[in-house]
């Protein structure tokens, strides 16, 4: 059931053991830059099971107007826990994530955390800033 | 005047202004009690001379103005002359529920005397931000609460050196309704860990160091957890 992300570039050790959050029902994530940092996907890489979890809010702070959102490696990994947490939730109506203080134009729809929703995940884009 | 109601005043100075309330307190003896008690509620010290005043003309009287207050807020004492006023300060307060420090030395005589029961009974929310002290008196302070219920520690320029608080902690202690720790707090999470501090609601940085033996901790309890974007990390070397 466990897929540890194969990049390792960050060079830090990983997880010490996996986690499984049996009653978490609500998960925030705060990011600053565009693009979570690698320490943050491995510590979502620790979280192996979260069977009660409804929502997930991925919010950031800050977002420069210059900025744009690139789907690189970064967000591949953090599709692919999404993608397995949804699959193995045991609540009702899914997972549900929220992509909070989100610029609209900086969603690309058909690519954009594809696997998640393919696994049964639903987003939500909260983009009052 | 004597013939308004007293919840009737009490309403009234419920919703005054907070500028206006020492002028309500001199309306008259009723409604005294009620402004006192509002503009008393929180107290902020930011000199070591005010904390000297207040321990020296304010009463200790368990009914008296005294225990008006429910929150403090202590900052920028980075070191004290007298250090035992601020345990004399907290000694003070009888009803005391939150206390806030920032940027304070902490005296190490501080959780002895809390743990001896002079005074932290009914302090629940506790807030410490850039201490000035050791770990061992940081730590041994946060356990010392018997009653603490929100937790919040950040910025700690403190390291963990030597053995570990030796202070007793309620072995029947439920765990916290919260707990959020940021920035530089090096050992605190480990600290908290081996005292069994768990809590439903936790908010971590995810650059502290010991971040997974604090949801390891947790894990059983935590409902709503809240991840916040490494303070303590340089983005760019680690998106390098």
């Amino acid at each position: 059931m466990t897929d540890l992300p194969d990049r390792s570039a960050d060079g830090t050790p990983p997880p010490i053991r996996l986690l499984s959050l049996p009653v978490v029902t609500t998960l925030v994530i705060e990011i600053y830059a565009v693009d979570p940092l690698p320490h943050l996907t491995k510590i979502l890489f620790s979280i192996d099971s979260a069977p009660a979890l409804s929502s997930i809010v991925i919010e950031h702070d800050n977002w420069e107007s210059t900025e744009r959102l690139c789907l690189g490696d970064p967000w591949v990994d953090v599709d692919r826990w999404l993608s397995r947490i949804a699959k193995y939730t045991k609540v009702m109506g899914g997972l549900l994530l929220t992509l909070g203080q989100w610029p609209e134009g900086e969603l690309v729809w058909e690519g954009f955390l594809s696997e998640f929703r393919e696994s049964g995940g639903r987003i939500k884009v909260d983009d009052s800033r | 005047m004597d013939s308004i109601p007293q919840e009737l005043i009490d309403t009234i100075i419920d919703n005054v202004p907070e500028s206006n309330l020492p002028s309500c307190s001199l309306v008259a003896k009723r409604w005294r009690r009620k402004s006192q008690r509002r503009v008393l509620r929180t107290i902020l010290f930011k000199s070591e001379d005010k904390v000297k005043r207040w321990c020296t003309d304010i009463p200790r009287d368990s009914d008296g103005i005294s225990s008006y207050v429910r929150h403090v807020d202590i900052e920028e004492i980075y070191s004290w002359v007298e250090p035992a006023l601020f345990s004399r300060m907290l000694g003070s307060l009888s009803s005391l529920t939150a206390l806030s420090i920032l940027a304070t030395q902490i005296p190490d005589e501080l959780p002895g005397h809390i743990s001896r029961g002079e005074f932290g009974k009914g302090i629940t929310t506790l807030d410490i931000c850039i201490p000035y002290c050791t770990f061992a008196t940081l730590t041994s302070t946060i356990l010392s609460l018997p009653d603490l219920e929100e937790l919040c520690v950040g910025d700690c320029e403190a390291v963990p050196e030597g053995p570990l608080p030796t202070y007793s902690v309620t072995p029947q202690r439920g765990p916290l309704d919260f707990l959020e720790l940021y920035g530089r707090v090096d050992g605190i999470g480990e600290t908290l860990a081996r005292f069994r501090f768990t809590s439903s609601h936790l908010s971590l940085d995810v650059g502290i160091t010991d971040i997974e033996q604090l949801l390891l901790l947790s894990s059983e309890t935590v409902v709503e957890l809240y991840l916040c974007g490494a303070w303590s990390l340089d983005p760019q070397t680690e998106q390098g």
